[in-house]
């Protein structure tokens, strides 16, 4: 069969880009490439917004452990402040929510589960809310009346009282026996309970034998990371919610990961769709001009997303920046456009520290600038 | 009577309040003595053993403002107990990708 002139000027397009991509395109192998940048105004500016002195006594100000900065694929900044080092599995906090959201994915490609199933077929003892979906606990949208904030509230917040008494032999059996005070997927409420119903049932979706180490043998291994730590509670369920470890270097793999679409080299490891899907606003959504510069919620990641009638998040971050966010300044940015990966790891414990801010001076201090 | 007794009457009535309160609140007020003891041993024994941080550096992030009557860490163990409002609570490092856990049962703090 003769082949069009056309189509074999296509073939011979697509072979030359696909060459060129791979040339051009960087990766870390079991270190990550580093680039030389020069020292400038910006980059100081950066630094001093986020290492300044530290005060161990009052605590007060901006804390960060550490910052990298990955521009396509090679480290252009990374420094560290505290006891914190390169190699320190530093805790990420609620940072696991998403980091658990990647390996549901990686799940989700295997053909796993589907997200209009009931929770309830992969983890039974969700049976009491027949109604809840995969997706709707990744939209943090259960409608379980969840109670959330822990230092104000130390009574009354599911979040301590799971992790640390009543709830902690048994963390996802403690978010199911919530009861509901809203329909499933209509109401955003941040859980905690959600993200360790999901850590549950993923048990239910890749078996028990593959569970304890899915985490590592799904995601961490093919991203090359091996600093992971992830804690369990005593009936073996992954702290999905707040207990992932890993140094700055590793999690800025996962950053790589979402910035080029769920792909690894050559290998499609997360769905094109799902990251689709983390990306996506949950569409009952109500931004709160009360508080302005909170993210907006996707599937288990957080969106500098523009919605109808409110700002974007972070006024001076493009509005494709998503990010895993943890407590006490804990954050991984991902940044499609501009190729930037940003982690942070930190002790902040006043509400000083701002995302806006630093995104600010790390697009001042690295973005490229676009060629006419 | 309750003009008579005014301010008996509204004491009365506050207890009865507080009371109810209380009640309602059983569970969260039950478990609250244990939170000290619980997120000092475990977020320490996940500080010094999980990301291997200095034990002077682990005991400065793990202070709240509630004061602790005792605390031990087991280094040769990898266990950690910590006291406070009279409650007991022991974390231990399981393993290289287990981290730290609290245990079901506090390990007694050594007699000092």
């Amino acid at each position: 069969m003769p082949v069009s002139p056309l189509r074999r000027l296509g073939l011979a397009l697509a072979v030359v880009s696909c060459a060129g991509l791979a040339r051009a395109e960087r990766w870390p192998g079991a270190a990550w490439p580093v680039a030389e940048v020069a020292p400038s105004p910006a980059i100081a500016a950066l630094q001093a917004y986020a290492f300044p002195a530290r005060d161990e006594a009052s605590r007060s100000g901006v804390r960060s452990d550490a910052l990298l900065v990955i521009r396509d694929g090679q480290v252009v900044y990374e420094r560290y402040a505290g006891p914190t080092r390169a190699d320190t599995p530093h805790l990420t906090w609620s940072v696991s929510k998403s980091l658990l959201a990647a390996i549901l994915g990686v799940a989700y490609g295997e053909g796993r589960f589907q997200l209009e199933a009931p929770v309830a077929r992969y983890y039974p003892a969700f049976a009491a809310h027949p109604q809840v979906k995969v997706g709707h606990l990744l939209n943090w949208a259960s409608g379980l009346a969840w109670q959330e904030d822990y230092e104000y509230a130390p009574l009354k917040s599911s979040v301590v009282a799971m992790l640390y008494t009543r709830g902690r032999a048994d963390m996802a059996g403690f978010a199911a026996a919530h009861a509901a005070d809203a329909a499933p997927g209509t109401r955003f409420r941040y859980s905690s309970g959600d993200s360790n119903v999901l850590a549950a049932a993923l048990q239910g979706m890749v078996g028990a034998a593959a569970y304890p180490d899915y985490p590592w043998t799904a995601l961490f291994e093919p991203l090359g990371i091996r600093s992971a730590v992830w804690e369990t509670d005593a009936a073996g369920t992954f702290v999905g919610s707040s207990y992932s470890y890993m140094t700055a270097r590793d999690l800025a793999r996962i950053g790589l990961l979402m910035q080029r679409d769920g792909r690894w080299g050559e290998r499609q490891l997360l769905p094109r769709a799902w990251v689709a899907f983390n990306r996506t606003p949950f569409a009952n959504y109500r931004g709160q001009a009360a508080q302005p510069g909170e993210a907006v919620p996707g599937g288990h990641w957080w969106l500098n997303a523009e919605l109808p009638g409110a700002p974007r998040p972070w006024a001076d971050a493009p509005a494709d920046t998503f990010a895993a966010l943890g407590h006490w300044g804990q954050a991984l940015y991902v940044l499609p456009g501009a190729k930037l990966v940003v982690v942070r790891y930190a002790d902040d414990r006043d509400g000083s520290y701002r995302h806006n801010q630093l995104l600010k001076l790390v697009l001042a201090a690295f973005a490229e600038q676009l060629q006419p | 009577m309750i003009r008579r007794r005014p301010f008996r009457t509204l004491l009365a009535l506050v207890a009865v309040l507080l009371a109810a309160l209380a009640w309602q609140n059983r569970a969260h007020l039950q478990a609250f003595p244990r939170i000290i003891g619980a997120y000092t041993a475990k977020e320490y024994c996940s500080c010094r053993y999980v990301m291997g941080h200095p034990a002077a550096y682990c005991a400065a992030y793990v202070e709240q403002y509630l004061p602790l009557s005792g605390f031990f860490d087991d280094p040769l163990k990898r266990r950690v107990t910590a006291r406070g409002l009279g409650s007991s609570q022991t974390a231990q490092w399981l393993g290289p990708r287990q981290g730290c856990r609290l245990l079901a049962q506090a390990v007694p703090l050594p007699e000092s």
